[in-house]
């Protein structure tokens, strides 16, 4: 029994129905002619593994002059009984007149003729057989329907271009899905079909709902969008909830997708394996999931599983069908899957029965399939699950082990530091207040490096003349800037400088001193140059490391680095005053004074350290000048550069709230911050001093000015002057975004930190040498003191300290030597010493102290 | 762990959009979301993988067909870079502009990762020219990707559309990248000024530590090879400032001091390698939380590899002891031959790296170093033992007899059987090479034993050592040896010359003078000329009381020495430099005074 390509196959309680037309007497004349349709009820047996036939039917047709076929089977209910029943649509073409009618499959094998209709042209497109049973077509973008119940052909009043689906929807009966250009009523707003949707693709869904002749809104099923994609719709679950209807349904598109949407909104979506889907049939399996058979055009058919997510869980190629049924009566669903075998075309003979799971039976072995590691993916999951299980337990109890062993740790150390404590305190129990005096004697070997500094500056000071180079004034806002640029040896000369205006005119009623901040702004005219040096010159070989025994490198290095911290560019002092106030006198006209304590290096005590007060000279105000923009600050943009004179600069910084942040970034390279400087704020550089950079950004930041210096590749200093705090958060907020997310932002309370630690090392150095200067004073000292602290000097210089300590001979030299310096210096502290003279050292080393915790403080 | 887990899922679920996407027809309006879900779900990937980007980027080019699909136009049959084309020269709606841009930035990325700078190059030549047709870039001297990349305008970012990371992130990673990538370019290809300068530039981009101490290191390199030691040292401190874990800095550090002769400070830097080596780097933290494109993952030549190949701590111990040895710190040298032997002992296969790129020389000789080294320290029962060890291993694998022949001599290229003569070569310089530390062993052995005063027990090692070197045979004595082997040839003929002055002089010390002469002259037809075994037959002469014949000998000699003083051809094995220094021949003096006393004399007798 060969199966040809007209036969139909349907699967029904489990069984396979074989439709087969034939013409039992081929050799007799055609006017004559019956045509028989057989079928065949096949089963299952599990046994031996094979289809076997339970019984057989037979309905012979008289077919003078005209054509039988069958036209599609499906499995309706018959509205009489209620009863679901195979059902066969026949044709029957005698010249242009074609009947149609359709047959109904009794359990005993009997044919019954349900009905039938005419038409003079062949049915076509979209042909479904459903309750009723019924048969709809669509012919010339109409839609027509026939019932056993009517009889009668019956079209809708739609125009439409394709049938996706058709089926029963709670409460609307039988309702055709279907696919139609769009209408567009001219006011829509409602019903989530977007305006966009419809200019850009031009077709819709609807719905239509034969029993009652009404049409349903497509968007309840999937958005207008896919309309011209969809090829074939299933729809899983339909239900009304508050009157609305909710549905669930899978659809297959040309696009090679399979989508899953619920009430209208896609929420999966898997790819195909293969081009042109053309069907999509549900199957309940053992391991209760939903398994979607998709076949194609080709004759491929794939399935799609639904867990987590949509996954293609097989495919097979040259499918001639594929039935879903609980074929081997196990309960749930199977697939049945026969091959087109172009050797064997037994029918039945080459099938497989799967479900994806347990159950795989398969027969011959011509038959194709694609995926072999997807077939044993119930078994390799279960290996897998079984193999991680170990490991989780291996993890589990390595975990376990490891924490034991931490606990193991931390009680060693527990106990080393319970060891240690003991230790040390045992040992300062033999060795009280030893530690003390062996302290202070190992300083002595500095040599009174201070002394040269000290000289070095103290020269400079001596010329009082000329120590104003420059006085100047520019408004800023609301405020008057008043400069003096001091000359820079004058300056070194200097501290607490502050500048003060007082009116040159006698007005009795009102103070003559004007309120004013002063502020000392210093300019680096250097650049500041990160780069790598230059390419092309190599360098000498690196020096060899300083070493701070030997005296001579002390001095060379000592006032080198002391210079770098001071002379590196002109300071010039400012005052800052409200400026209206001074306007109500319209013509004004003041003396500006530079205070400042000038310094005795020579000697050291700070009570001779002297104030003075300098006059730089006077300004004039008067209102005409300001309306005239004469004292205005004028800064523009000239290509990449910033025009504006240093005083400009000056006072833009000196009426600005400065604010410093250490940017440090853990990993990446900071480029980032001058590129927002220089492309979203648009930022030019000033021509006198290139490392501060002028915002020309309109709006609030415009006037802000900016100074960023790279310490290293991933640490830099950004400085920002700005008028107002909402300013600075204008410039933070939008540098954030510039920022790498790993970057740290600190804001520094005052200077940077490079040069507050230099300042610290200075302050402790000082502080040091205070104290031994105080130490050895030359009214305390016994005329041999000076030898032997030079000789204690001398002994550490000759011998360095690390060679001394690698051997025990040296340790003990070293002890030795450290035995004798206690003693001397024991004998220096028992030494008398006058009050007043007391009362100075105490006095300079409490100074020397504060400034030191004042750095201290600045620097945390 | 979490982070990884969070990542993959937001890669998944923006592959999942872009799926819904994708499964609409291609339409204008959408097109600007869906190539903005291309972008970032590109990123994604990128970022759930954290690994060096490779192939093309399927995403993209799917994005670009689409464009075409909603232009009605069609390019499946096109490539990448003529797709881009096609739709930048195509394609002038507005709204898409931006986010091509960004998406081409991307490809640039992916190009840039293959090596494709050609590809780079041409797409972001379109991607200007879309923008403002006519403008000419690529100014006098600077490279003409890099100012191409710069040149291009970074389309601003649209606050409706979020990205993962910016396109003018991408635009500092992509300059940063092909700067770097065109450095290593050009020093491989020998452009050192110009791969200099390029690598100046990427070390001024934006980067991470990684790659900046990376840069730093190539830069090291490449100063280096341009003979600037003192600059490279200068990059490679940066770079170890920069990220100490960039060891690989560290010890092209110890080979620029190497070639400065500075061995202290070599060798401090090697050891610090090796302590630096044996701790176990701390985990690299935030580095890949922050951005998902990184100039790692674009940066993958072999060169940077070969440049940045991480030293295993067993060749750094072997360095220090080589270098060591060379320098005659034989206390530290032998120190680290047995903390590297030790080494050898925890495993072979863990502790030595076994790809060829490896510093190390072959094991038996590492041994025959150590025994050197021992030697030297005056440990030489330790350095039998050590020697023994070698001898014991090699004992089987050498043949009875050893044929070097003429045929081998000129493999024919075009024969079929010349990568069955080349297999046999190979196994035949196999042979000679296991031949050589056997022999040396034994060699090592004997002059240790002359050391400790047992002549007899050296004269039976020094025999065993000619003995095994008549193994070797070689086809006709005037011909030369092939060029493939013939560097094992002449050690092998070093050795049995060393090994005959050995027997020779513990002859001598035994008193077996004869023997003695035999040996020497035997070591002269080996090696004529040679100062040492010259010196020791004029001697034995002496002794014998053949006293014409050793002035005539010395006369000979010292004609001829001054010139063939210096080692001429390839120099020795390290493990044999000892035992020639021990063969030198340490009475010139009052032998030549005896001698000259002797011609005066004779002389006197004549003309008397």
């Amino acid at each position: 029994m060969l199966l040809s390509e007209q036969d139909q196959l349907l699967s029904y309680n489990g069984e396979v129905l074989v439709f087969q037309l034939s013409n039992p007497k081929p050799a007799e004349e055609a006017d004559d002619k019956t045509m028989n349709l057989c079928v065949r009820r096949m089963a299952f047996n599990r046994d031996t593994k094979l289809f076997v036939q339970k019984s057989s039917g037979l309905l012979s047709m008289r077919a003078s002059h005209s054509k039988i076929e069958m036209v599609c089977c499906s499995c309706t209910t018959d509205s009489r009984t209620g009863i679901i029943l195979p059902c066969v649509l026949m044709k029957k073409k005698k010249r242009n007149n074609i009947k149609y009618f359709v047959l109904l499959l009794h359990s005993s094998n009997q044919f019954e003729q349900s009905f039938y209709f005419k038409l003079d042209y062949e049915l076509k497109e979209d042909i479904r057989l459903f309750a009723g049973p019924s048969v709809l077509w669509r012919h010339t973008n109409k839609l027509f329907y026939i019932s056993s119940n009517t009889c009668v052909v019956q079209s809708a009043p739609v125009q439409l271009s394709s049938v996706v689906w058709t089926g029963e929807i709670v409460g609307e009966g039988t309702v055709v899905l279907g696919i139609r250009t769009a209408c567009l009523p001219e006011t829509e707003d409602a019903d989530g079909c977007s305006v966009s949707d419809r200019a850009i693709w031009g077709s819709e869904f609807f719905g239509y709902a034969i029993q009652t002749q009404k049409m349903l809104t497509g968007t309840c099923f999937m958005p207008h969008a896919y309309s011209r994609v969809v090829s074939s719709v299933h729809i899983c679950k339909s239900e009304r909830w508050k009157k609305q209807l909710r549905i669930s349904l899978v659809a297959i598109t040309h696009k090679k997708q399979l989508i899953w949407f619920q009430s209208g909104v896609p929420k999966g979506v898997c790819d195909l394996p293969y081009e042109k889907p053309c069907s999509v049939n549900p199957a309940v399996t053992s391991s209760n999931d939903l398994l979607f058979v998709v076949s194609f055009a080709s004759g491929n058919s794939c399935v799609v599983q639904r867990r987590d997510c949509l996954q293609v869980a097989s495919k097979w190629q040259k499918v001639k069908c594929v039935l879903v049924d609980d074929f081997i009566g196990s309960g749930s669903e199977q697939l049945l899957l026969l091959f087109k075998d172009d050797s064997n075309t037994d029918v039945l003979s080459t099938f497989k029965i799967t479900d994806l799971g347990e159950v795989n039976y398969a027969s011959g072995i011509n038959y194709k399939h694609d995926v072999p590691a997807a077939e044993g993916l119930q078994e390799n999951g279960l290996l897998t699950v079984r193999a991680l299980e170990t490991r989780l337990q291996a993890g589990w109890t390595s975990v376990r082990e490891l924490q034991q062993h931490l606990g193991l740790q931390k009680r060693v150390i527990l106990e080393s530091c319970r060891a240690l404590i003991d230790l040390v305190e045992e040992r300062t129990h033999v060795l009280p207040n030893a530690k003390e005096e062996g302290l202070v004697s190992l300083w002595d070997d500095v040599e009174n490096p201070p002394h040269s500094l000290s000289k070095e500056t103290s020269l400079a000071s001596e010329v009082p003349e000329h120590c104003t180079e420059e006085l100047w004034q520019r408004v800023v806002g609301d405020s008057l800037v008043v400069g003096v640029k001091l000359t820079e040896s004058f300056y070194l000369s200097l501290s607490d400088v502050s500048l003060s205006l007082v009116m040159d005119q006698d007005f009795s009623s009102i103070s003559p001193i004007i309120k004013c901040q002063s502020k000392i702004i210093k300019l680096n005219k250097a650049f500041s140059s990160l780069a790598v040096s230059s390419s092309q010159i190599e360098p000498p070989p690196k020096k060899i490391k300083l070493d701070l025994h030997s005296k001579n490198d002390v001095r060379k290095e000592f006032p080198k680095r002391s210079s770098r911290i001071q002379l590196d560019g002109a300071k010039t002092v400012t005052a800052v005053t409200s400026l209206s106030p001074l306007l109500a006198f319209h013509r004004v006209c003041c003396v500006v004074l530079l205070h400042a304590s000038k310094q005795n290096h020579q000697n050291e005590s700070l009570q001779q350290s002297k104030k003075i007060t300098v006059l730089c000279g006077k300004i004039l105000l008067s209102l005409e000048d300001i309306s005239n923009g004469r004292y205005s600050v004028k800064m523009l943009r000239d290509n990449s550069h910033c025009t504006g004179s240093v005083e400009d600069m000056l006072a833009v910084l000196a009426v600005s709230v400065r604010f410093s942040f250490q940017i440090v970034s853990s990993d990446c390279t900071l480029t980032r911050v001058s590129s927002w400087l220089q492309g979203e704020m648009e930022c030019t550089p000033f021509e006198e001093c290139q490392d501060n950079i002028f915002c020309h950004k309109a709006g609030d930041v415009h006037g802000t000015i900016f100074n960023w210096t790279l310490k290293n590749p991933f640490e830099g200093l950004l400085t920002i002057f700005c008028r107002n705090l909402t300013v600075l958060f204008q410039c933070l907020h939008s540098l954030t975004r510039v920022l790498p997310p790993s970057c740290r932002v600190k804001l520094l309370r005052s200077g940077s930190k490079a040069v507050l630690t230099e300042q610290l090392a200075l302050a402790l150095e000082k502080e040091m040498l205070t104290w031994k200067n105080s130490l050895f004073l030359k009214e305390t000292k016994a005329e041999n003191s000076l030898t032997w602290g030079n000789e204690s000097g001398k002994k550490i210089n000759n011998a360095p300290l690390a060679s001394l300590l690698d051997t025990e001979e040296g340790v003990q030299q070293f002890r030795k030597n450290l035995q004798n310096e206690r003693e001397e210096s024991v004998r220096s502290m028992n030494q008398a010493i006058n009050g007043a003279l007391y009362q100075k050292m105490a006095l300079k080393i409490a100074e020397a102290q504060l400034s030191s915790d004042m750095t201290v403080w600045r620097l945390s | 762990g979490e982070a990884r887990q969070v990542r993959r899922q937001q890669r998944d679920e923006f592959g999942e959009l872009l799926l819904r996407i994708r499964g609409l027809p291609a339409a204008l309006p959408a097109l600007p979301l869906e190539l903005t879900v291309i972008y970032n779900s590109l990123l994604f990937t990128v970022r759930a993988s954290d690994s060096a980007i490779k192939g093309e980027a399927e995403g993209i080019r799917q994005g670009l067909l689409r464009v075409l699909e909603a232009c009605g136009a069609c390019g499946q049959h096109l490539g990448t870079e003529e797709l881009w084309q096609k739709v930048l020269q195509e394609v002038t709606v507005e709204e898409l502009q931006a986010p091509l841009h960004r998406l081409g930035a991307l490809q640039a990325a992916w190009w840039l990762a293959a090596g494709r700078l050609g590809s780079v190059a041409g797409l972001f030549e379109l991607l200007s020219t879309a923008e403002e047709p006519g403008r000419s870039h690529c100014s006098e001297g600077q490279n003409k990707l890099l100012s191409l990349i710069k040149a291009w305008r970074v389309p601003p970012e649209g606050a409706s559309l979020p990205l993962v990371q910016s396109a003018k992130d991408l635009k500092e990673i992509l300059c940063t990248a092909a700067a770097f990538l065109q450095g290593l370019q050009e020093l491989e290809a020998g452009n050192f000024p110009t791969a200099l300068s390029l690598l100046q530039e990427a070390a001024g981009g934006f980067c991470s530590k990684k790659i900046l101490a990376q840069i730093y290191t190539c830069l090291g390199c490449c100063a280096q090879r341009m003979g600037k030691p003192q600059t490279a040292l200068q990059h490679l401190k940066r770079a170890l400032q920069v990220d100490f874990q960039c060891l690989p800095a560290l010890s092209h550090a110890a080979a620029v001091y190497h070639e400065l002769g500075e061995t202290d400070v070599e060798l401090q830097a090697l050891t610090l390698l090796y302590e630096a080596l044996g701790k176990n780097p701390p985990a690299a933290a935030s580095s890949s939380s922050c951005f998902p494109m990184r100039t790692e993952l674009l940066v993958h030549t072999p060169v940077l590899t070969s440049l940045l190949r991480h030293q295993h701590p067993s060749e750094v111990k072997y360095l220090l002891a080589q270098r060591c040895l060379q320098d005659g710190r034989v206390a530290d040298a032998v120190e680290h031959y047995l903390d590297f032997l030790s080494l050898l002992q925890e495993g072979l296969q863990q502790q030595v790296p076994l790809d060829g790129s490896s510093a190390l020389p072959r094991i038996p000789e590492v041994f025959l170093e150590a025994a050197s080294a021992l030697e030297q320290a005056g440990r030489h029962q330790d350095a039998i033992a050590v020697c023994e060890e070698v001898i014991r291993r090699t004992a089987d694998l050498v043949p009875r007899v050893l044929r070097v022949e003429e045929r081998l001599e000129q493999p024919e290229c075009s024969s079929p059987g010349a990568e069955l003569a080349g297999g046999l070569l190979s196994q035949k310089k196999e042979s000679l090479c296991c031949l050589a530390w056997r022999a040396a062993g034994y060699l090592h052995q004997g002059w240790a034993w002359a050391k400790l005063g047992e002549s007899k027990e050296a004269v039976t090692q020094f025999s065993r050592c000619l003995s095994d070197l008549l193994r070797l045979q070689l086809h006709g004595s005037g011909v030369k040896p092939t060029e493939n082997l013939q560097a094992e040839v002449e050690v092998l003929q070093k050795i049995r010359l060393l090994s005959l002055i050995g027997r020779g002089m513990q002859f001598l010390e035994l008193g077996r003078h004869k023997e003695a002469l035999l040996d020497f002259q035997h070591s002269l037809q080996i090696s004529p000329g040679d100062p040492a075994a010259a010196s020791y037959l004029v001697q034995t002469l002496w002794k014998l009381n053949r006293k014409q014949e050793a002035a005539a000998q010395w006369q000979k000699l010292s004609q001829s020495s001054p010139g063939e003083d210096g080692q001429q051809g390839r120099p020795l094995p390290l493990y044999l430099v000892l035992c020639l220094e021990q063969a030198m021949f340490p009475h010139s003096e009052p032998l030549a005074r005896s001698i000259q006393d002797y011609l005066g004399t004779a002389a006197q007798d004549t003309s008397r």
